[in-house]
């Protein structure tokens, strides 16, 4: 039976027609006249289990007191998460470094676990930290046999100097919780190279949401 | 990375004894996964056709992407149907849904609730099941599976097809039997 489901996915990937759900990420460094010194895109690696989790909640209708467990990005574990208006949100308004994209420093690959970024870069004008601009969404848009929406958010650096090795990429989404939620990891990014944003220069993320019937 | 949906279909008769199993990779979540998502991630509403085939659209809202399921619903949780139209991005609904009910055509749907999400190595998989009893009297062939979930619009509550297959080999139901559908949407890091 693996040995069928093995080959069918071959001849989907062949035919590029493969079904499975993707998510990919370009990130953009400009410098202060908005001149592109740095780039990447490619596929993502990965969505992680708060993910999963959370997206339980909802099928499951998990209310208060479910038993609902979901770790948040500050490392506590949120043992009354239930399902929520917010969850999913990652709609983070300029200057919120709580929630939405993130960049950060480290490098360490990413685990189905991880639960932060691992060195995330702080809202603010300091050194080695960011001005967190707003979440730019482009509406689900069906081309062919395929579904895609992008969210996007670029980060300015007036700190004073370059700040470099930024290495890691990721979103943190909200969940349980009608104004203000609470907020996990949904996915974390590793890449290929170390970035550099000059002073005055700004990095900027976007992933690519993805389904192909 | 992987984030892929898998399904599996099994067939017994009425002694429990297993008659035929499918197992493979889901073609397709749909477009209307994605939706709910943008409406949740961006904190905004779209348009959706719901099941009923009306564009009521879907806004962030507390019980969308709801797929558990009461015995005998039938407008909610893993669906089947006798359809074979191919899965398009756009699907709405089943091609040809199988009823809840014990008259020709018709099967008894029962309970469902998803199960809790499990981390295994790099693997976290997120299953929910549903078995489906053939009390109508004569064989029913299962030809499509789906997931239908909870949605809401601007003004109106509804249902929405997340998630429609049309499987490689058409399931024969004996009556007495039974055909018990697995989902499981795997992450990879």
């Amino acid at each position: 039976m693996e040995e069928q489901d093995n080959r069918t996915e071959r001849i989907d990937i062949e035919a590029n027609q493969s079904s499975e759900p993707r998510l990919s990420y370009k990130v953009e460094v400009t410098d202060k006249d908005g001149r592109v010194v740095q780039s990447e895109e490619g596929p993502s690696h990965s969505y992680v289990r708060q993910w999963n989790e959370i997206l339980h909640l909802q099928a499951a209708a998990i209310y208060i007191g479910g038993g609902g467990t979901v770790k948040m990005t500050n490392g506590s574990i949120e043992s009354n998460a239930y399902y929520s208006v917010r969850s999913f949100d990652s709609n983070a308004g300029i200057g919120v470094d709580r929630s939405g994209l993130r960049v950060g420093k480290d490098s360490t690959p990413v685990s189905i676990n991880d639960y932060t970024l691992g060195s995330p870069i702080a809202e603010g004008i300091g050194i080695d930290q960011l001005e967190h601009q707003l979440t730019y969404f482009t509406s689900p848009a069906v081309a062919g046999s395929t579904l895609s929406f992008t969210m996007q958010r670029s980060f300015v650096n007036h700190s004073g100097a370059t700040i470099s090795g930024i290495q890691e990429i990721g979103n943190y989404i909200e969940f349980t919780g009608s104004m203000t939620g609470k907020v996990a990891l949904g996915f974390r990014d590793v890449l290929g190279s170390s970035f550099s944003i000059p002073d005055g220069g700004a990095i900027t993320v976007t992933y690519t949401l993805k389904v192909i019937a | 990375m992987k984030k892929q949906l898998w399904y599996k279909a099994i067939v017994r008769d009425r002694n429990g004894k297993v008659l035929s199993r499918e197992n493979r990779r889901s073609r397709s979540i749909l477009g209307n996964w994605y939706r709910i998502l943008y409406a949740h991630m961006a904190l905004t509403s779209i348009s959706l056709i719901h099941t009923s085939g009306i564009d009521r659209g879907v806004i962030y809202f507390g019980d969308n992407w709801k797929f558990k399921a009461d015995a005998n619903e039938d407008s909610i949780g893993i669906v089947i149907g006798t359809g074979i139209a191919a899965v398009s991005i756009d699907d709405y609904k089943l091609d040809s849904q199988v009823m809840q009910g014990t008259g020709s055509g018709q099967m008894r749907h029962l309970a469902s609730i998803p199960d809790w999400p499990s981390v295994a190595g790099s693997n976290c998989d997120f299953l929910t099941s549903r078995t489906f009893l053939n009390n109508s009297g004569g064989s029913i062939t299962v030809r499509e599976s789906g997931i239908y979930c909870r949605v809401k619009g601007p003004t109106y509550y509804g249902y929405a097809c997340i998630v429609r297959d049309v499987l490689v080999t058409p399931q024969a139901v004996p009556d007495g039997g039974s055909i018990t559908i697995d989902y499981t949407l795997r992450i990879t890091a």
